[in-house]
């Protein structure tokens, strides 16, 4: 975040300096030794050290050893070699795209229409879009599961139409409802900062200059908004092609992706090895996909829009 | 420039091939899409409380199945609940192991917080990569990590090691919390408290801590959210006797789909619901997420 961009201190106040004035402790100066520092994130250093690196090390470490520990490049090799799981790879990205398409689309809109609201408005209407994320994922999915199901209202209504309900649970279809359902606030606050960001004055000038209201959403909001719209992708998709719950409980086991995999290889199958690569495999190409993403925008997201 | 006076219903906003020469007002069309906007705002209002409303309407159902709408209203599984101990005692796990890394999440993101934003250490723009980074990595990818590593640790499942799991999920956002709190923290407060004489233990708690105190609340609150309703992780932490209370609604549901489940639902979205007014009163819930797209 902003911790990086800190405002260079003023002259460094060394407890030694200007004699009437009392003391300034080491704690308040800008300088504080670094053994301070260091003492103080030692805990978060921990943390992350043991719980977060280690484990990583472990799982690519194990991914390159067979069951019994010997090293091996099999795990990739059959990963790779076997089209059945690239077809698990590539759909696991579609359905990523899938869902931050669908975010686009409905959160786009949503975030202009904030735009435009009180901040009392604004307030409430954040706190509808962040509930589902408030709320625990099992409930969640199994909300939608009686949704979306046979005998749910969706169906009724439907029926109610006279027409037949299409299949809506235990395919994508689910997967993509239950993920845009949970992603869409990751998708509309990166853009609420972006739009907040645009200056006021703009639209008004262009209409002045005799531009419509599209062309002005087109050539004025759409482009300066990029920013949010390159931010709020990037944390969907990423999040998408790793969420195991809601996939899990919506698309079942006709859904096949990534961490439904990695969960079953490594729970029903104690395959660790071929789990740990199966993740890590994971984690390598959304790292990838990522950087690509964000490398082909970057350029044209940024501020010259207008050039 | 002739001023508009269109409020009339047949007057769209079109002027006849008037090129430059358009009045800037709000007329029929601006009402129509002001009307639109909101009628599309509240459609994504309901499909974003759908399921919370479906799971707590089932939950007063008098059948013995999950159906909606509800046929009858009763409380009934709620009471059904009492006679089930496993979801109680698993309610206790969660709500003590949330707490627990509610406390220790907050207590390092602060301690993180303050090093990194004021002490220049070795390893410190690593550290600041690594937290921003931590939440990249895929949760599951993380659980069968820490599965294999309390293997070869040796480390048996206990709440601990699945409090310590959450660390992983939750200090990063109590990190990023402090440091948005003492970014807006003006230092020569600070310093102007040093030099009226107040020790640096007085600065700390009159000056410094009141900076953070809404992240801090937050961020506890955020963890402990985060830790209770945690499945991914707790998935591969967890044993068969020793389950959290969703980890215990994941497998009950794999068999059986009674309203005992929705009721239960019901209970922890309550339980959410409190935590959020907490939030919402102290930071604003907006401020937890706030991704910010120029980093």
């Amino acid at each position: 975040m902003a911790a990086t961009a800190r405002i260079a201190d003023g002259p460094a106040l060394r407890p030694d300096d200007s004699a009437p004035a009392p003391k300034v402790p080491r704690q308040v100066t800008a300088r504080g030794p670094w053994r301070t520092g260091l003492l103080l994130a030692s805990p978060a250093i921990a943390v992350l050290a043991l719980l977060f690196i280690a484990p990583l090390f472990m799982l690519v470490y194990n991914s390159f050893r067979t069951q019994a520990g010997d090293p091996t490049l099999r795990n990739y090799t059959r990963f790779l070699g076997d089209s059945f799981y690239r077809d698990v790879l590539w759909h696991t990205l579609w359905i990523g795209a899938l869902t931050t398409l669908g975010c686009l689309v409905v959160g786009y809109p949503f975030a202009v229409y904030l735009r435009g609201r009180s901040p009392r408005a604004r307030n409430y209407l954040s706190l509808v879009l962040l509930s589902p994320l408030l709320i625990s994922m099992v409930t969640r999915a199994y909300g939608w599961l009686v949704l979306l199901g046979p005998k749910g209202p969706i169906a009724d209504g439907f029926h109610a139409v006279g027409l037949e309900a299409p299949k809506m649970l235990y395919n994508d279809t689910a997967v993509v409802v239950g993920m845009v359902h949970v992603m869409l606030a990751y998708m509309v606050l990166p853009l609420m900062g972006s739009l907040d960001r645009i200056d006021p004055a703009l639209t008004p000038a262009a209409k002045g200059l005799g531009a419509s209201g599209w062309t002005c959403f087109w050539r004025i909001t759409v482009p300066l908004s990029l920013p949010g719209m390159l931010a709020g992708s990037l944390i969907v998709f990423s999040l998408t092609v790793s969420s195991f719950v809601t996939p899990a409980i919506l698309g079942g086991p006709t859904v096949k992706l990534m961490p439904y995999f990695v969960y079953t290889e490594a729970t029903s199958n104690l395959n660790w090895p071929y789990a740990a690569a199966i993740g890590f495999v994971l984690i390598v190409v959304t790292t990838i996909l990522t950087a690509v993403y964000a490398r082909l925008l970057r350029g044209r997201g940024g501020k010259e829009v207008f050039a | 420039m002739n001023t508009a006076k269109a409020t009339t219903a047949s007057a769209t906003n079109e002027a006849a091939g008037g090129a430059g020469d358009k009045p800037v007002a709000v007329g029929v069309g601006e009402r129509a899409r002001r009307l639109l906007g909101a009628a599309f705002a509240a459609l994504v209002g309901l499909f974003l409380l759908a399921p919370v409303l479906v799971t707590i309407a089932s939950s007063l159902t008098t059948t013995s199945y999950v159906t909606f709408p509800p046929k009858g209203l009763t409380l009934h599984w709620y009471a059904e609940l009492l006679n089930r101990p496993e979801f109680l005692d698993s309610f206790l796990l969660s709500i003590g192991v949330a707490a627990g890394a509610a406390v220790v999440s907050t207590a390092l993101g602060l301690a993180a917080g303050l090093a990194i934003h004021r002490y220049p250490f070795p390893g410190k723009s690593v550290l600041d990569r690594v937290f921003s980074s931590a939440f990249a990595v895929p949760t599951i990818v993380l659980g069968i990590g820490l599965l294999q590593w309390y293997a070869q640790l040796g480390m048996a499942s206990s709440p601990l090691t699945l409090l310590l799991a959450h660390l992983v999920l939750t200090v990063p956002y109590t990190v990023r919390l402090v440091l948005a709190g003492l970014a807006g923290l003006d230092r020569s407060a600070e310093l102007a408290a040093a030099g009226l004489g107040a020790k640096a233990p007085q600065v700390f708690w009159h000056v410094t801590l009141p900076a953070v105190r809404g992240p801090l609340i937050a961020g506890a609150f955020f963890a402990l959210i985060t830790s209770f309703d945690d499945l991914t992780i707790a998935l591969f932490v967890v044993t068969t006797d020793m389950q959290t209370l969703p980890v215990r609604i994941f497998n009950y549901l794999q068999y059986n789909y009674d309203p005992t489940v929705t009721a239960v639902g019901t209970v922890m979205v309550l339980f959410a619901a409190v935590a959020v007014v907490i939030i919402e009163r102290v930071v604003g819930v907006a401020h937890l997420f706030g991704a910010d797209p120029e980093r």
